[in-house]
């Protein structure tokens, strides 16, 4: 399987203007994604895998080390919550990355419809964001990223921010979405049972500054069911060795988890 | 559908839901339809000056108040139909209304422009700042004998002594508005790949849509206040100079005329402002 995205000995610090202290928010990150391949960043709040993330869509500069997009371009990415515009209705929005690309109108309107179509929105496409839950406005926010059809979806706790029942019909949805358009995925999360129902691989990171200190492989078959999985025996073996490497800090070689399916 | 069908559907519908009837989707849809009753109260807002109006007139006719002083609105109204009669009027609306539009209208444009800029750029905001601070505390009024000195007692003084007073509030409130956007809008414009002018135009400029127009209102009344001031003292025509002749020569009736005149016309300019509001940033509270 070919390689998507190569990161390798990524630093990066921050200088607190007001404190004047210099922090370190990610330490010698080094990691794959392959082609097609879904993975979970997960680490306790502030250990810097948003900045990690936000290096890899160009909205940050590593302070060293080096990272390569190898089909080119700029990821897309989903923010962790309140990211639509307001003043924009459901398909502007999804419509905005084509109209700063100044797609062509009947063009554009053809893909966006189509995304509308993906995540269960046509009926709200007149609606402005006020009107909508906050499951729909996420629903918004991940058609955005993928209307402009980028290799690369950045996903930073996009359901962090919702509720438990409404955050597990997103995830199934997600891995529907990605089933269907086999995109490579980082996607960030702090909650232990999202990582391991949505990844291929879950590479677990050390409180700030940031380390990878173990990687994961999820064995779970595709596709998948997010609630069946949870009646898996090594559903709870994995649940319990990845707590216990984010409490430890974790080894810094890679684990396999379970048989492979 | 007539007025008495309405009610008549609502009823049925809170009769429904008291008595345990079946709810319907379409009855629930109809329940939450708008009603007559809120466009009814608008129409109440707008009688309350008329109220005014009325006590006023009484307490002028019963010489409560002096006639001399405070003449009944009747009488202003007599007095507004003779100076609409006789042309001076009109002329003089007309040359303030010009006045207010040109330099409210350039004063916005350059507040709104310069507020923009200022807000997404961090280095001419940090060089700038200082100046507009040090000018913004200054009475525009203090200042007009000197724009009445370069630009003499025409037009132009007004336009620019309207354009400074207007020109603050909408920098100041559209600054503010563009320094307050959430990041997250400006993130996803750069990962969209937008341009600086994209930045500005498809985020900067309708994030801080809803201070802009806070700062829009604010400079409608100023301008109002700062021309009537401004024809006070220094201008051969418009409603401030016809206020003020009015005042010197003891004609009080066409003087109240003036201000209501005035009045009116800045009420106007501010209800369409707000109307303006409602339809271009209808994602705000109101």
């Amino acid at each position: 399987m070919s390689t998507a995205i190569e990161v390798r000995d990524v630093w990066k610090a921050f200088h607190d203007r007001r404190t004047s202290r210099t922090v370190l928010a990610v330490e010698d990150v080094s990691f794959d994604v392959a082609d097609g391949e879904f993975v979970c960043l997960v680490g306790p709040s502030g250990c810097g895998k948003t900045t990690m993330l936000r290096i890899l869509a160009g909205l940050e500069t590593a302070t060293t080390g080096s990272f390569r997009i190898v089909g080119g371009g700029r990821p897309g990415m989903v923010f962790q919550d309140a990211s639509i515009f307001p003043w924009l209705t459901v398909e502007e929005n999804i419509g905005y990355p084509l109209a700063i690309a100044k797609v062509p109108e009947a063009k554009r309107r053809g893909r966006v419809d189509a995304l509308l179509e993906l995540t269960g929105l046509t009926d709200f496409r007149r609606a402005l964001p006020h009107t909508l839950s906050g499951g729909m406005k996420q629903r918004t926010a991940v058609a955005r990223a993928l209307v402009d059809d980028r290799e690369i979806l950045l996903m930073d706790e996009p359901f962090g921010a919702l509720d438990e029942q409404t955050r597990v019909v997103l995830q199934q949805e997600l891995l529907r979405i990605w089933g269907a358009t086999g995109k490579s995925v980082v996607f960030i999360t702090h909650s232990v049972d999202e990582a391991l129902t949505l990844a291929d691989r879950v590479l677990v990171m050390s409180a700030r500054p940031g380390r990878i200190t173990a990687e994961v492989s999820i064995p779970f078959q595709r596709p998948r069911d997010v609630l069946e999985l949870r009646l898996d025996p090594r559903y709870g073996e994995i649940t319990y060795q990845i707590w216990s490497l984010l409490r430890a800090g974790g080894p810094a070689e890679p684990v396999a988890a379970g048989e492979p399916a | 559908m007539t007025r008495e069908h309405a009610e008549s559907a609502g009823e049925r519908a809170f009769r429904a839901t008291r008595t345990g009837a079946p709810m319907s989707v379409a009855l629930a849809e109809n329940m939450v339809r708008p009603r007559r009753r809120e466009g009814w109260i608008e129409r109440l807002a707008l009688l309350s000056p008329i109220v005014i109006l009325l006590l006023w007139e009484f307490l002028s006719q019963s010489d409560i108040l002096d006639k001399r002083f405070i003449p009944p609105p009747t009488q202003v109204v007599d007095e507004f139909w003779v100076n609409l009669e006789n042309g001076k009027l009109v002329g003089h609306t007309r040359d303030s209304l010009s006045r207010i539009l040109i330099g409210f209208a350039g004063g916005s444009a350059i507040g709104l422009l310069m507020g923009l800029y200022l807000g997404l750029f961090r280095i001419p905001r940090l060089l700038l700042a200082p100046v507009f601070a040090a000018l913004y505390p200054v009475p525009k009024i203090a200042i007009f004998p000197v724009l009445l000195i370069i630009f003499g007692l025409g037009d132009a003084s007004k336009w620019v002594a309207v354009g400074i007073g207007a020109f603050f509030l909408v920098f100041y409130n559209t600054l503010g508005g563009v320094l307050q956007i959430p990041t997250i809008y400006l993130d996803v414009a750069r990962n969209a790949g937008a341009s600086r002018y994209q930045v500005f135009r498809t985020v900067a400029l309708p994030a801080a849509l809803p201070d802009i127009f806070t700062g829009l209102r604010l400079a409608v009344g100023t301008s109002f206040v700062v021309l009537v001031a401004a024809e006070f003292v220094g201008a051969k025509s418009g409603l401030g100079m016809f206020i003020w002749s009015s005042w010197m020569t003891l004609q009080v009736d066409r003087m109240f005329m003036g201000i209501v005149v005035i009045a009116f016309l800045g009420y106007l300019a501010i209800t369409f402002v707000g109307w303006l509001e409602r339809r271009l940033v209808p994602w705000a509270r109101h």
